[in-house]
């Protein structure tokens, strides 16, 4: 499996993560605007409410593949033994995320909280990155 | 009072939005890396400590040239 990492990645395995991951964080950012127009909460005049629900589900898409893929390369390639606090957080992570797309194909009376997990989810986005990409870029 | 885009120029409109936000953040890391990849820089470190080996191994064989010289 390391091996097939190194291949893909042609040996920045590291470079690769951290930018898969800070697309994902600036997108998981967007998610949340995206959706705060979908609940009606902010109200821009050149963006209506369904318009704002079909990307953010769109780009939820985007980020479910992207973050899958991230994860495949952490514990593919570095494990979870040195890990820390990053290892921790971004497991929380992927427990929340697989929640929040069980409770979107549910639906019903769970859907009361998905704003809940929607902010959770970006907290949980943004500690993981300042645990690995952003120590790296010299931001967390 | 102005008009509101149509639905599908605004579906448009907000992807560009997210493909900009996703460019941003590549051009972003990217620039922190600079243009050469590690495996480039492990490649050009590798190459500059096989020369000095080789330079040290040329050395001690004029050292011991020397020596049987005399």
């Amino acid at each position: 499996m390391e091996d097939l990492i190194e291949d893909l990645t042609r040996g920045n395995v590291t470079e690769v993560k951290m930018l898969l991951a800070t697309v994902v964080l600036g997108l998981a950012v967007y998610q949340v605007l995206l959706a705060g127009v979908a609940y009606g909460w902010l109200r821009p005049r050149f963006l209506e409410r369904g318009s704002a629900s079909w990307t953010h589900r769109a780009s939820g898409d985007t980020i479910l593949v992207l973050t899958v893929v991230i994860a495949v390369m952490c514990i593919g390639y570095s494990g979870f033994e040195d890990g820390g606090a990053h290892a921790v957080v971004a497991t929380i992570l992927l427990g929340v995320f697989a929640t929040k797309v069980l409770v979107v194909r549910l639906g019903g009376r769970l859907s009361r909280v998905l704003p809940l997990l929607g902010v959770s989810l970006l907290i949980l986005f943004g500690i993981t990155w300042l645990t690995s990409a952003g120590e790296f870029l010299g931001v967390g | 009072m102005t008009a509101r885009p149509s639905q599908g120029a605004q579906m448009l409109g907000s992807l560009l939005v997210a493909i900009a936000i996703v460019a941003a953040a590549i051009a972003i890391v990217t620039a922190h890396f600079g243009p050469t990849s590690s495996a480039e820089l492990d490649a050009r470190e590798e190459r500059l400590e096989q020369r000095e080996e080789n330079i040290e191994e040329l050395q001690e064989l004029e050292e011991e040239r020397r020596e049987r010289d005399r």
